[in-house]
Order: C-alpha cells, then structure tokens, then sequence
C-alpha cells in the first residue's frame, strides 16, 4: 500500500471518467435485471393471493 | 380538486403493482446479489403490499411505497436469528455462479462484488439514485432518511466503489479489454501452477 498525499492531476481525472463509467455499468446492472423476463411466480402471485383472501374473510 | 377513491381499487392496484415487478426485482437482485434470493424477497414484498393495499393512498408514489416495502423486508429478513451462514458468504459464492454470460466484461462482475461489499445503506442508496435512477427525494422517501443523507451515501458509496476496482479487492483486475472467457483461463493457469508448488 502507498502513503499518497493526494491524488495527481491525472488519477483526479480518471477517477471523474470512472465515476460516469461506474454510473454507466450500475445502470447495466439495474437495467439487466429490469430487462429479464419475469418468472411465472410472480405473475401466478397475486392470483393466489386473491383467491385465499376470498375464501378466508379478514375480521 | 378530484375526490380521492376511499378504498383500492383491487384489479386496478393489481396491475400497476404487476408492472412495478421488473423494478422490484432490480432493487432486489442489486441488494442481495443473489438471484434466488433476490426473487424471494422480491415475491414476499409483492404479497405484503398486496395484504396492505387499503394502506396505500391512490394516486401517490406506488413504486416509493412499494420499495419501502420491499426494503423493510429485507432489513427484517437481515435481522432473523435461524440465518445459519453469514450473509457475505452466500452472496459472494452465488454472485460468482450468477454469472451465466461468458462474455461479460470482467468489470461488470468486479462492481457486482463490490457493491456487495458496501454496507446496506450505502448499497442501497447507489443502487436507488445510481443504478435505477431514483429521484434524490424519492430515494430518501423510500430509506427514511433526509434527502442530504441519502446524497451523502450515494457519493460515499460511489467513491468506494471506485477505490474497490482500482485496488482489485474485488479479485478482479478493471481492465476492461479483459472479457470473463479470457480472465477463466488466466484463472485456471495460475490455480495449476500453484497446485504445483509445494
């Protein structure tokens, strides 16, 4: 590990690139998942949810 | 001003909460890292909102209300004492499973395990306002905390991420000319060569 004072001109800008590039890739991750197709679970959900509430009445 | 309904509409709620599924399972898969686990949690939080559904004001903030749910349920789910392996470890071995696309660039995976390093509130914060592209507000509404803080974390978050990639504490270089197939052989030349030494 280096003992740095702070960071030269060039790591400052780099590091300004990364944090757009890490923007980018944190919304690819977001974005993959956003992009899957949904299981069947979840579609089936709230179709069973439905169904016991009607058969067991909420006081 | 239009009068507000008095109760949900059921098939209505239904489908906007359908349609909040693809979000909620980002959310979800970015805090926990694991898929199965993510979808879990994911389903368990649809089902609560559903229960919780004449709670909901209509015409308010359904994806805000939602995620506040599926968070608290995560924090809940963290807290419960039958967890028999610690957190960390099931998500780092799965995350690395996770991964079915030989082509992905090694930095993708490298910010997928380190952003499982950051601690929750700071996870989640970069995954609200960074990753899905949350409002600062929004994001602040839906972790209960001042639009300040969740700045705060966001940025703190974000630097630590980046120090995680150009360290390699992450055990992956941030090259990003490198592409996963490649980096298995590396892998799997260095893992030989040190079976052979003694």
């Amino acid at each position: 590990m280096t003992d740095q004072k702070g960071p030269p001109p060039q790591d400052r800008r780099e590091r300004r690139v990364r944090s757009s590039k890490i923007g980018r890739q944190l919304k690819r991750l977001y974005d993959d998942v956003i992009n899957e197709d949904v299981p069947d679970d979840f579609l089936k959900l709230l179709e069973e949810a439905d169904k016991k509430r009607s058969s067991s009445e909420k006081t | 001003m239009a009068e507000q309904q008095d109760h949900v509409n059921g098939e209505a709620f239904k489908r906007e909460l359908t349609g909040l599924v693809p979000q909620l399972r980002a959310f979800a898969r970015n805090m926990c890292g694991n898929p199965a686990m993510a979808d879990d949690l994911a389903q368990e939080a649809m089902l609560k909102a559903w229960k919780s559904r004449e709670s909901y004001k209509p015409g308010t903030n359904l994806r805000a209300w939602v995620f506040t749910i599926l968070r608290n349920h995560f924090y809940s789910e963290q807290r419960r004492a039958w967890r028999s392996q610690p957190l960390d470890q099931e998500v780092a071995e799965s995350t690395i499973m996770a991964t079915d696309d030989p082509s992905a660039p090694l930095e993708v995976l490298a910010l997928r395990n380190a952003l499982q390093k950051l601690p929750d509130e700071q996870r989640e914060a970069v995954i609200l306002v960074g990753a899905g592209g949350l409002a600062y507000d929004e994001a602040a509404a839906i972790c209960g905390c001042a639009v300040g803080t969740i700045k705060s974390r966001v940025s703190r978050g974000r630097r630590s991420l980046e120090e995680m990639l150009n360290d390699g504490s992450t055990g992956f270089s941030d090259d990003d000319t490198v592409r996963a197939g490649d980096a298995f052989g590396d892998i799997m030349a260095e893992a030989a060569a040190l079976q052979r030494t003694p």
